[in-house]
């Protein structure tokens, strides 16, 4: 029985965003071969939903940025748009309140800078231009980021072009707020969506921050009225319209190559399907350590590069549908970050427990998006973002235990922040956390946010240095791994980078090859001429 | 506003170039390729286990107990009310069935660990006969654990739970029983539990026994049809429910189709909350019994041309029967798990025309709904059709 082609143009690893994005790429750009193998039984990845007692559920922080109004489309908006994909999106109402406990402030910040702005001057006189003009400053360098990350630029020009980008590039979120030296409740106040990159604010380079800042309080973020799973579908469906092959319950096992340059795949249950062009969600640790068939063919730069890379935060969320309205159950935000301290070195150093976390991140969909239970209930998700490394120890008979205790200790330090009852309340309960993720999407050590945004591991180096990253003809990675780092909208643009590598890649081929046969052509002339001359 | 103090330094992208390129120089060139986290979830969710069975028992004049150890050793940590699916093959037909594991889970932990599953055969039926006939001592059976979602949560559930079971329906409920008695779950069970005749009761002695020697569990015999009967007698209904109840109590539900209707409706009526009340997954009754299945179809027989990558296959199909028992019958592998259109593993897509989708746990996501993507176990072929499933 033959289940796939002999020989596709391109091999997709992962119906993720990234790979959907990648495929939609390509097939934009003419190249309708694609085999996309996935190991689930469904497209997203993690931009998924489930079903429990015919309540769904999303399964994700699911925010979606890059997205932008119909007037003021953003990046990913504008893609979606071009590529024919109707999404219904639905603006979430505010970006976040935040309640800091020890000094208790609690504020609550909508999109658009002169807005929150606005807001934080009602509780902090005065302050309010300095804040514009610091989100202006974050705006000026997302734009500049948007640009560089698609158009090389001589050094002078960029200079001249992109002076705030310049100048910031190398600094930490820390050092270029200081700056401006607002009092610290006002850094605090700035500062929760750090942990979507996490790296404390002292080592997060600000690019990173800023592009977060500005796309988020710019465009506000969006949600699909039905769940991320109605993102992941489109998309599928798409790219099955344009004509790829996808195929659920296929984790791939091997890559195989020869010589340095990819030549095809091998799937657990022992298909071989060959390929020139593979692009990988999966992590480039697992690739080189486990993946690469025959191994010798890993040069060693890879080992050292994925060995030296820190794999960023994972998540630990408690998903609930609750019995009773938002109304009724006296929930009255859609996204608050709480904690006790919003200095992010302690945080981080929390973070790199089993808990009790302090710093967390709670969302009730029913605020974005009312339809999303029936009637009378809520659907509530809590989420911590810790590191793996403590959960790297945990025993199997151990885990259950550990869940229970991290979601009912999450639970009760929401209800004591924000004196909303829960636990009486709950209808469905799931815990979420890095053991889940591989189950489902098998990533690398359950990670979901790629590598982590350091000052030396920074979005602009990791541009500048895409050719030395790159070790293996054919093979191009797409997923949270990738240049643009993690999210839902990264994803996207780094699945778009992978297949522009794909482009770039068969582009130079057929040049070799019109220089080739213009060789060939030139020399058969001459020795049709030598003939001729006898 | 001018960030004053960075307005000189224009070699930011360098150095960070710079400070990447000597991390990567750094960095070790030794393989590390140990997921331990994958691990833990492959250890908690194994492909495909071999059992072995090391034991068969009467349990009831209709039921028999399977005792399985795993040929690894291993076995999977589970919580009472999951299901274990065996992979079978009967005759040409390739399928999976679940059964709710009737031992306890502290007894996949401990040295020598295994499972049991307890089957009920009262009349012919396809698998069941196969266990009864032909799984002795010594075969060996392919299956993968734990599934399902019906599980005491301590998150959620109260500390007082009555379970309801009719049947062979009991299963899950003695798995928790025996899980109480050994003293690994702090519960207070009582089980009502409903037969036709106390001379068959599936697991009767085992409960009561357990009842006999655990102030935490209760068992409750309701017999149906057994006028010599001492104790409660006729069907599970409202005033034995509440005769038993005490406050803040979880329900749970484990059961035929027809009893659950009866029992759903007595849940609303005692104005029990919606997270107060569990129940497992349900297997798809008789068509006859499925709320608005188009009766004058029941008779047809269509053709399904199934998919699977590029490879064709044209199979008969009876609108009756689900078209997961149609795919299992051409022995064709499709991975079904809950049988009651909940899980979501038999997760198929439409490409061609119509289907009646049963209305009982239809577990599908609203635009799976839209984009004609439908669970196998619980839809219904209503005309030809075209289907993709995946390649197993």
């Amino acid at each position: 029985m033959k289940f796939y082609k002999e020989h596709y143009d391109v091999i997709i690893m992962g119906a993720g965003l990234a790979g959907l994005s990648a495929a939609l790429q390509l097939q934009a750009r003419g190249i309708t071969d694609i085999l996309i193998l996935e190991k689930h039984n469904l497209p997203g990845g993690l931009a998924t939903s489930y079903v429990r007692n015919g309540i769904e559920i999303e399964a994700t922080l699911h925010e979606m940025m890059s997205i932008g109004s119909k007037e003021d489309r953003l990046k990913v908006g504008t893609f979606f748009d071009e590529m024919g994909i109707d999404i219904d999106w639905l603006k979430v109402p505010e970006a976040y309140r935040f309640i800091e406990k020890t000094k208790k402030i609690d504020i609550t910040l909508h999109s658009g800078f002169e807005t929150m702005s606005n807001e934080i001057d009602a509780q902090y006189p005065g302050w309010g231009d300095k804040v514009y003009d610091f989100m202006n400053l974050c705006n000026r360098v997302y734009n500049s980021m948007n640009i560089l990350s698609v158009t090389p630029m001589s050094k002078p020009e960029m200079l001249k072009k992109h002076p705030d980008f310049v100048k910031t590039v190398g600094y930490s979120a820390k050092q270029v707020m200081e700056t401006y030296k607002f009092p610290q409740d006002i850094v605090d106040i700035l500062t929760p969506y750090w942990i979507y990159v996490g790296n404390p604010m002292s080592s997060l380079p600000f690019t990173i921050y800023a592009f977060l800042m500005a796309d988020y309080f710019r465009g506000g973020s969006y949600v699909c009225r039905n769940f991320s799973h109605e993102m992941s579908m489109k998309l599928q469906a798409k790219v099955e319209e344009n004509g790829a092959q996808i195929e659920f319950r296929q984790e791939v096992e091997k890559i195989l190559v020869r010589n340095k340059k990819v030549y095809g795949v091998r799937t657990k249950r022992g298909d071989e399907i060959f390929s020139d062009y593979v692009i990988s969600a999966a992590y480039p640790n697992k690739v080189y350590t486990q993946m690469i068939e025959p191994l010798s063919e890993v040069p060693a730069g890879a080992i050292k590069m994925v060995n030296a890379r820190k794999l960023s935060v994972c998540p630990v969320s408690v998903m609930m549908v609750l019995d009773g309205t938002p109304e009724e159950l006296g929930i009255r935000d859609y996204n608050v970050f709480s904690g006790d301290t919003m200095d992010t070195d302690k945080i981080w150093e929390n973070y790199h427990t089993l808990g009790p976390y302090g710093y967390l991140t709670s969302i009730c969909l029913n605020l974005a998006n009312p339809d999303c239970t029936p009637e009378g209930y809520t659907q509530f998700s809590i989420t911590a973002l810790p590191l793996v490394d403590p959960f790297l120890d945990v025993k199997e008979t151990e885990y259950h235990a550990l869940k229970r205790r991290l979601a009912s200790e999450m639970i009760a330090n929401y209800e004591e922040t924000t004196g909303v009852n829960i636990h009486d309340h709950i209808v469905e309960i799931e815990v979420e956390t890095p053991v889940t993720v591989a189950h489902y999407v098998g990533a690398w050590k359950g990670s979901i946010y790629g590598y982590s945004h350091s000052l030396d591991d920074h979005a602009v180096a990791r541009l500048q240095m895409k050719e030395e990253d790159h070790f293996i003809e054919g093979l191009e990675f797409a997923g949270a791994h990738g240049i643009s780092g993690n999210g839902m909208g990264p994803a996207v643009t780094n699945g778009r980078a992978a297949a522009k590598g794909v482009l770039d890649s068969r582009k130079e081929q057929k040049e070799d090859y019109r220089l080739v046969s213009g060789y060939m052509k030139l020399a058969d002339m001459l020795n049709r001429r030598k003939g001729a001359d006898k | 506003m001018k960030i004053e103090s960075f307005l000189k330094d224009v070699g930011g992208a360098s150095r960070v170039t710079a400070a990447r390129r000597e991390k990567f120089r750094k960095g070790s060139p030794i393989p590390e390729p140990e997921d331990p986290i994958r691990a833990l979830s492959d250890a908690l969710h194994p492909d495909k286990i071999r059992f072995i069975v090391t034991d068969v028992r009467d349990v009831s004049p209709t039921s028999k107990t399977w005792r399985l150890r795993s040929t690894d050793g291993h076995i999977p940590i589970f919580q009472s009310g999951q299901y274990v699916c065996f992979h079978l093959q009967i005759g040409n037909s390739v399928l999976n069935r679940p059964y709710s594991i009737s031992s306890a889970p502290f007894e996949s932990k401990c040295d020598n660990p295994f499972i049991e599953v307890t089957i009920r055969r009262n009349r012919p039926y396809f698998v069941p006969d196969y266990f009864f006939d032909h799984v002795k001592v010594g075969e060996v059976l392919w299956g993968s654990m734990p599934f399902g979602t019906f599980y005491y949560e301590p998150l959620r559930d109260s500390k007082n739970v009555v379970a309801i079971a009719g049947g062979s329906g009991i299963t899950p409920f003695v798995s928790m029983a025996r899980e109480i008695a050994a003293g690994w779950l702090d519960v207070n069970l009582t089980i009502i539990y409903g037969s036709v005749h106390s001379s068959d009761i599936v697991c009767g002695r085992e409960l009561d026994e357990i009842d006999r020697k655990c102030d935490k569990v209760k068992v409750v015999h309701v017999m149906s049809d057994d006028p010599d009967w001492q104790g409660e007698k006729g069907f599970v209904n409202r005033e034995i429910i509440e005769k038993y109840s005490g406050e803040d109590t979880t329900y749970m539900f484990c059961g035929p189709y027809a009893m659950y209707t009866f029992v759903e409706k007595t849940m609303k009526e005692m104005g029990v909350p919606a997270g107060k009340f569990r129940k497992d997954a349900i297997a798809q009754p008789d068509v006859s019994l499925i709320p608005g299945y188009p009766s004058d179809k029941k008779d047809e027989v269509y053709t399904i041309k199934v998919m699977r990558g590029i490879h064709e296959d044209i199979i008969q199909a009876a609108a009756s029967e689900p078209v997961a028992v149609a795919v299992e019958r051409a022995g064709i592998a499709l991975d079904t798990h809950c049988r009651g259109g909940e899980c979501g593993m038999c997760r198929s897509q439409l490409l061609e025309g119509e289907i009646f989708v049963s209305p009982i746990g239809d577990g599908r996501r609203r635009m799976d709904k839209e984009l004609g993507w439908f669970h196998a176990c619980s839809a219904y072929p209503m005309s030809d059709l075209v289907i993709k499933i995946p390649i197993l």
